[in-house]
């Protein structure tokens, strides 16, 4: 199982009600299902629905970036992001979105700015290192369209007005309480629990 | 008093009601009739039952050779072995809806009250009330909760009414090009057909059948309206073009010079021949009228306790039943909390897209079908 779907089981109790934004094909709320959490997911991908829909999951298809604003406010007890704020249009207006129809948001990513990866990008020269996601990725065709780090993670928290309850060290699964984060320069993968309260 | 019998004048078989039947309009039917035809064979547990919904012209004959147009049925690529809604696994139940002309008590048949034919003195239905009409022929064929039931259109209609009246006795619902209510625009549409055929003389207030008559220009015409708004401008562009009909020049006359004028004469002729024209006008009036988001709302726990699962789906080019009206069924039922899919199917052939070979389209339902728990 991937590190941060381990977290994100621990963090979200049952009962609960998540839409998680970018499913893939339903491994995480698959596994939310099994533990009594209702989730829900939205896929682009038509294949990848259809895989969700062969097992019984609920999903809708759609462009995160045109179809968030279709969900009821208040729905959602949890929306997640994982390894997908970086490839959204306009993270700020979605997760302005998310905040009015879910009361907490979890989201992962890949920090761009860790000591490794910057130090890749001075000794190359080139953004492709930056704003790889696969392999073939180079900066004109890269979904990562927003690099960002951890630091920049935190600021837009604050703008948005949302509240950092703890943040992971995905990697090294610790946990970040009290306003403290994974460090800038170390960290190569963060997730943050936000609350719109 | 109620029994089912083989139907002495299609395939399939007629459940006979001797009671009255309390519609909408708060008026009865006292004796209806439900035609209709099954696929496959019910499990001894009765939980692998299916009900199809058709649609405004459809009929009960999705599957297998059509007894009315002796081709292919109106969902073979979708119902049969080895189908998406495959009759090896389900057992598929289709009936003729409430006001239709195929066997199911209609304008057309004798009022027993008069023992004339009812013509326009047939009570205004709704679309609950052929659902009304679909749950008794469940309760006869004694099965509690149907596996699915499933349809495109008018019978996506069918499909959500079927969850919101009666959400203990249905495990899915499958919506196609569908929408919570009948648009403005659709409505329109639907007038300038009745129109056409309540100005045609042929018509005779309803009563032809007497005459000896039939308003054949009046609902080719409301045909060739419709049949527009089943296909897309794109459609339109790539099967036809600007061709001429079996000719090199214009013939500066008004007879059929284009290639989808014919097309158009030709779909509004064919379809006199095996539609009646006061079943359209009947229909058309019960898509009008439909609306079922308030009722969703009223019985929105059951649908949750039930723990109904609902698909939705539209088509990319569908301007009839547009991808918003698809997501506003899916915005409300987000909004109850309920168990909802949504997929949208890249197509350019319009509305009718639903009924033709769309493999995407196929594999979404069969894939959503699988995941259905009995």
């Amino acid at each position: 199982m991937r590190s941060d779907y381990q977290i994100i089981l621990d963090l979200i109790p049952q009962n609960s009600k998540v839409l998680d934004i970018g499913c893939s094909d339903g491994e995480l709320i698959s596994l939310l299902a099994n533990k009594q959490v209702s989730a829900q997911g939205v896929e682009l991908n038509q294949e990848k629905v259809i895989s969700c829909l062969g097992k019984g999951l609920d999903v809708i298809h759609g462009d995160i970036n045109l179809m968030v604003e279709d969900f009821p406010y208040n729905q959602f007890d949890y929306c997640i992001l994982t390894q997908t704020i970086q490839a959204v249009q306009k993270p700020d207006v979605l997760l302005n979105t998310l905040k009015k129809i879910g009361k907490n948001i979890i989201v992962s990513f890949n920090n761009s700015a860790r000591l490794s990866k910057v130090t890749r990008f001075l000794l190359s020269g080139s953004f492709d290192s930056l704003l790889k996601k696969a392999d073939s990725d180079q900066w004109y065709n890269t979904d990562y369209i927003h690099p960002c780090s951890i630091k920049d993670f935190k600021k837009l928290a604050k703008d948005l007005n949302l509240k950092i309850i703890s943040t992971f060290d995905v990697v090294n699964q610790k946990k970040f309480i009290d306003g403290k984060i994974p460090s800038n320069l170390f960290c190569k993968e963060v997730l943050f629990l936000l609350t719109n309260e | 008093m109620r029994n089912i019998t083989e139907n002495p004048d299609y395939p399939g078989y007629l459940l006979k009601c001797n009671e009255s039947l309390h519609l909408d309009s708060g008026k009865f039917i006292n004796e209806f009739q439900i035609a209709y035809q099954t696929y496959g064979k019910l499990n001894e547990q009765k939980d692998n039952a299916i009900l199809i919904c058709h649609a405004l012209t459809g009929d009960q004959f999705p599957a297998e050779e059509s007894p009315i147009t002796k081709k292919n049925g109106w969902w073979d690529l979708m119902v049969g072995p080895d189908r998406p809604i495959d009759t090896n696994k389900y057992f598929v139940i289709c009936s003729n809806v409430l006001g239709g002309c195929v066997g199911t008590t209609g304008p057309n048949d004798i009022n027993p009250e008069t023992s004339k034919i009812y013509g326009m003195d047939f009570p205004t239905i709704t679309i609950r009330d052929m659902v009304k009409v679909q749950k008794i022929l469940i309760d006869e064929l004694k099965i509690k909760k149907l596996l699915s039931v499933i349809g495109g259109s008018m019978g996506a209609m069918q499909v959500l009414q079927w969850a919101a009246t009666y959400p203990d006795s249905v495990k899915s619902i499958i919506s196609i090009a569908g929408s919570l209510k009948h648009s403005a625009q659709n409505i329109a549409f639907d007038e300038a057909g009745r129109q056409s055929i309540m100005l045609d003389p042929s018509w005779h207030n309803g009563h032809y059948i007497e005459k000896n008559e039939k308003p054949e220009n009046g609902l080719s015409v409301a045909r060739m309206i419709a049949h527009i708004t089943y296909l897309s401008e794109k459609a339109f562009q790539n099967k036809f073009g600007r061709n001429l009909q079996e000719k090199k020049d214009l013939s500066f006359g008004f007879g059929i010079d284009f290639q989808v004028e014919s097309y158009l004469r030709y779909q509004g002729r064919a379809f006199v021949d095996r539609f009646d024209a006061n079943s359209y006008l009947y229909m058309t009036r019960a898509m009008d009228y439909f609306d079922v988001s308030e009722e969703i709302h009223l019985n929105q726990e059951k649908i949750i306790n039930n723990e109904i699962r609902f698909l939705v789906l539209s088509f990319t080019s569908d301007w009839l039943f547009p991808t918003r009206e698809s997501k506003e069924i899916v915005s409300l039922l987000n909004s109850i909390g309920s168990n909802v899919s949504f997929a949208e199917v890249v197509s350019d052939r319009g509305h009718d897209s639903f009924l033709l070979d769309e493999p995407q389209f196929f594999r979404v339902s069969e894939g959503f079908l699988k995941g259905i728990k009995k």
